[in-house]
């Protein structure tokens, strides 16, 4: 079995069917022309009436449009009534197509899911190949919103009774994603609220810094903060109400009382554990016993070279030197007296724990001792070790264990010190939702205080009267560049080329036209300080490619539409949609116009030399 | 239904009966006591509330019978019985009524030409807008063009100037088209990032972005004459709220939007529509009413073609089973089955 429908198929069985005209949904771009291909070398020719209806209403399209008159996909849509519709295609096609939609004439068009939202014409028919769409580089499942958008494609107001959408699986297609989205209910939507530069400026330029935090809390952001801050506070007086039984006793907060009482208990409990195991005897000698000092053992004597505690045992270990230079490990407990006699030892980390001339001279040391050495008088306080100060100290200021509510508490600890931990934890996370959006504003106000844009008393700068009229993406980075009169030599074609690098964010690889060396050089330039802006703002892609593409097209004003598709692999509606966007964002520099005039005029040149070709016959 | 009367409802049922509608809603649904888990099945059924009523009706039909039935002497079958049954009240249909595929295919073609009549919710949408603003959230295509154009037409009646945008300039210029057509070429101007055209019209159509655009410049005192005179702003396509890069635009032009102009805002269907409503309410003079219907005008039907050319219905049912996505016609269940047995490679994990 083929993975897939072959289009063919495809085609034939929804005219067999009338479900006819068809918006097929395919995965990628590719597998739309690819289908486009199929249909080449196939005869399922339309009926000549037919064929000549559509001829006849590219006729009055392409009368208005001429770019398109040369489409290579002419001849399949005339002769067999499909088409390919994607965001490949210049737009002008792609109006072309919907208008043959909307009269009827087509029986199947091929799309991409991807410009599901920007399809507007209706058909009888959706048919749906994948459960997954790529955005940004990855690919997600379909949300049951987007299947209902897709699907609610199909059926034609007024032109149909019922309209289908058709399931036709292809690889690694979940149908389940497909079932729930057309059965579910869409999901609901959240608020994608971000606090930009020029957005701050804006605001500052018309309102007073006081008033801002009532602006911020009229967003939607906020409405959705509040809804979930409300959502906390409604548990957090659940948790009051479950709190009762815990309220104030013998001393009003308990809690905390009985949480550092339990603590220092604990905590002497463990200091007693380590000592336990040795005698006071032992206790009061491992102080002396260092390298060095000469030992009795239980036959002979020897020089303690470390003293160190083993997981194995449970008394402190040493390392002894013994005659005729043994080394010999032993616990303390074998020691019997501590002789009043110590030798320089220069110890060292390894084996044998002292420099090779100690060792020598330590051995020699050991066989010269005389026969009777004075013993240590070593004093033995028979009572038990006290308590290190502060423990004793807070332990005293305890009412706890004579308290008569100490069974008590001691039963609800666990229960009451949760409960007042999660009622910590929601007071701090409803005043994080109350006052994010503020927080993340006064962030943006620093920032535009550093580089210059606001005064300390948040008023705007000269330089900030014309950098909030920059209202696109990057605004920080391209302002920074006009300070930094990047463009000063007034070229159009430098600044096109930088703002086309800076406008296009799609990550499509497309082919290098030769670039200039101006223009790489300002490159260059440009991604040092979006390098240096990264802490503050995203960089850009900064693509030379495109950025050579542009400036191609405004520095030479005899290139064809055609010409400069050649010099690229990227697809007509990608260039197309890449000068649209330098157009955008070269009418705001446009708009600079007071300030900066030299500029502005550089970027309203770039702008008529763009509009030219394709670009003069939409707007 | 309201919460109250379903709650009620299910308060009225045997535990047993809320146990088998808890099974597959509720984790650990045997562990709760009945109050608990009213309560839980009331939270879960906030999702779906259709598919959970329909379940619960089924369910309590499906007790009567056997109720009046039931004899002491066949008690223990009886108990056992709910199980099998309970495997079924999830999906009321069997295979048995499956639809075929010459229903499912009937109804195909063109209705006759009958004379416009707005549906209910589009002349309740119009009516509303005299007096407050106006969330629509509709099934895509089921005519939201119709009461953007009709509340213009009323606006400029008015003397009073309209806004319409739209996310895209692809649509922003199929409108002006469109709109061109219907109220003449010099009514109707566009603006968009490099167009301007007949920028003084009483309707303009424009992006979003230009917009927002122009309301700050009106704030900071370079005032849009304009504005003064702005009585109604259309915003097509408002569940481009919740895009991640530009959804922020939409709430700007929502926050700054002049309180003398009335808001439409015109979206596909969403799952919170009414939370828009409320927050518009909450931040503008007046409130603003909801208009949310999920029928779709023309209605649909899903199918499954296999790649071998065999075309079946996709669910068991004629239309879409809303809130039952596991309701596959046993053929394309088959199909499906068979198509992932040869596709998959082999040692994959079947999801």
């Amino acid at each position: 079995m083929p993975p897939s429908i072959h289009p063919v198929d495809l085609v034939a069985a929804l005219r067999q069917k009338h479900l006819t005209p068809a918006i097929v949904f395919l995965t990628s771009r590719r597998a739309c022309d690819e289908a486009m291909e199929v249909f080449n070398h196939i005869d399922l020719v339309l009926p000549p009436t037919r064929q000549e209806a559509i001829a006849l209403a590219l006729e009055r399209i392409t009368a208005q449009h001429p770019s398109i008159t040369e489409h290579p996909l002419i001849p399949i849509v005339q002769r067999i009534g499909v088409a390919a519709h994607h965001a490949g295609h210049l737009p002008t096609w792609k109006i072309a197509i919907e208008e043959l939609m909307r009269q009827g004439l087509l029986d199947a068009v091929f799309a991409t899911t991807t410009l599901a939202a920007g399809v507007d014409f209706p058909a009888r028919t959706v048919v749906i190949t994948q459960s997954s769409i790529r955005k940004s580089r990855d690919f997600t499942d379909l949300t049951i919103g987007e299947v209902q958008q897709i699907s609610g494609r199909a059926g034609r107001r007024g032109k149909d009774h019922v309209g289908f959408a058709i399931v036709t699986p292809s690889p690694y297609i979940d149908l389940t994603v497909l079932t729930k989205g057309f059965t579910g209910q869409p999901e609901a939507i959240h608020s994608q609220f971000t606090i930009s530069y020029p957005m701050v400026l804006n605001l500052l330029k018309a309102h007073p810094h006081e008033h801002i935090q009532g602006i911020l809390a009229k967003s939607f952001a906020q409405f959705q903060l509040n809804q979930r801050a409300e959502l906390l506070e409604q548990k957090l007086d659940a948790l009051h109400v479950q709190m009762e039984p815990f309220g104030p006793r013998v001393c009003t907060d308990w809690i905390t009382q009985w949480h550092t009482f339990d603590h220092a208990r604990r905590h002497r409990h463990t200091r007693h554990q380590t000592h336990r195991e040795e005698s006071p005897e032992i206790t009061a000698r491992l102080p002396f016993l260092t390298p060095g000092r000469v030992v009795g053992l239980g036959r002979g004597r020897g020089i303690v070279l470390r003293q160190y505690r083993s997981k194995g045992q449970k008394n402190s270990m040493l390392t002894i030197l013994r005659s005729e230079s043994a080394v010999t490990e032993c616990p303390v407990t074998s020691v019997k007296e501590v002789f009043d006699r110590t030798y320089d030892c220069a110890e060292t980390p390894t084996y044998p724990w002292c420099s090779t001339e100690t060792f020598d001279r330590l051995s020699h040391q050991l066989e010269d001792l005389p026969s009777r050495v004075p013993v240590l008088p070593i004093l033995v306080s028979t009572d038990v070790e006290p308590l290190p100060d502060a423990v004793v100290q807070s332990l005293g200021d305890f009412p706890c264990p004579t308290c008569p509510s100490r069974s008590a508490c001691q039963k609800d600890f666990t229960t009451a010190s949760r409960l007042r931990q999660e009622q910590q934890r929601h007071t701090k996370s409803i005043q994080a939702l109350r006052t994010s959006l503020w927080h993340r504003f006064q962030e943006r106000v620093e920032v535009l205080q550093k580089f210059g844009y606001l005064t300390l008393t948040t008023q705007l700068t000269s330089e900030g009267e014309w950098a909030r009229l920059i209202r696109i993406d990057h605004s920080l980075l391209i302002t920074e560049l006009i300070r930094a009169e990047a463009f000063t030599g007034g070229d159009p074609s430098l600044l096109a080329g930088i703002l086309a690098s800076l406008a296009h964010d799609d990550d499509r690889p497309g082919a290098f036209p030769r670039i200039s060396t101006g223009l790489s050089s300002l490159l260059g330039q440009v991604r040092k300080l979006a390098e240096s802006l990264a802490p503050y703002e995203d960089p850009p892609l900064l693509r030379a490619d495109v950025a050579a593409l542009v400036e191609r097209w405004v520095a030479d004003p005899t290139l064809t539409w055609i010409g400069l598709c050649r010099l690229t692999t990227m697809a007509e509606g990608d260039i197309y949609r890449l000068l649209a966007r330098t157009l955008e964002f070269l009418s705001q520099v446009q708009a600079l116009k007071s300030t900066h005039p030299g500029l502005a005029e550089s970027a309203s040149q770039a702008i008529t030399l763009i509009r030219r070709g394709v670009l003069e016959e939409l707007p | 239904m309201t919460t109250d009367e379903l709650e009620q409802l299910l308060a009225r049922q045997p535990v047993a009966l809320l146990h088998r509608l808890a099974r597959g809603r509720v984790h650990r649904h045997f562990r709760t006591g009945k109050r608990r888990l009213i309560e839980l099945l009331l939270q879960h059924s906030s999702h779906n509330r259709a598919g959970f009523e329909s379940d619960l009706q089924a369910l309590i039909g499906e007790q009567h019978p056997r109720s009046e039935s039931k004899s002491p002497r066949i008690h223990r079958p009886a108990a056992i019985a709910p199980k099998k049954a309970s495997s079924r009240g999830a999906e009321p249909a069997s295979d048995e009524t499956a639809v075929s595929l010459s229903a499912w295919l009937e109804g195909l073609g063109v209705p006759a030409p009958q004379p416009f009549v707005p549906d209910p919710w589009q002349s309740e949408a119009l009516s509303t807008l005299n007096d407050t603003d106006v969330v629509i959230s509709v099934p895509t295509g089921s005519g939201k063009t119709y009461v953007a154009v009709e509340a213009a037409r009323r606006a400029m009646e008015d003397n009073r100037s309209v806004i319409y945008t739209s996310p895209l300039k692809a649509l922003s210029n199929t409108k002006y088209t469109e709109f061109s057509r219907i109220f003449g070429a010099d009514n109707v101007g566009i603006l968009t990032g490099d167009r301007q055209e007949n920028g003084h019209a009483p309707l303009l159509i424009m992006t979003t972005e230009i917009l927002r655009n122009l309301l700050y410049d009106a704030a900071s005192g370079e005032i849009d004459v304009r504005l003064d005179t702005l009585g109604l702003v259309i915003l097509d396509e408002s569940q481009y709220l919740a895009d991640p890069e530009r959804g922020v635009v939409w709430e700007e032009t929502i926050i700054f939007c002049p309180a003398q102009a009335r808001l439409l805002l015109l979206s596909a269907s969403i799952g919170n529509p009414q939370d828009i409503a409320d927050w518009l309410t909450s931040i503008r003079s007046t409130t603003c009413r909801l208009v949310r219907h999920s029928k779709r005008t023309v209605p649909l039907r899903a199918g499954y073609l296999h790649p071998n050319g065999k075309l079946v219905p996709l669910f068991n049912t004629l239309g879409i089973p809303h809130g039952h996505p596991n309701q596959l016609h046993p053929e394309a269940k088959h199909l499906f089955l068979e198509y992932e047995e040869e596709t998959l490679p082999s040692g994959r994990p079947r999801r």
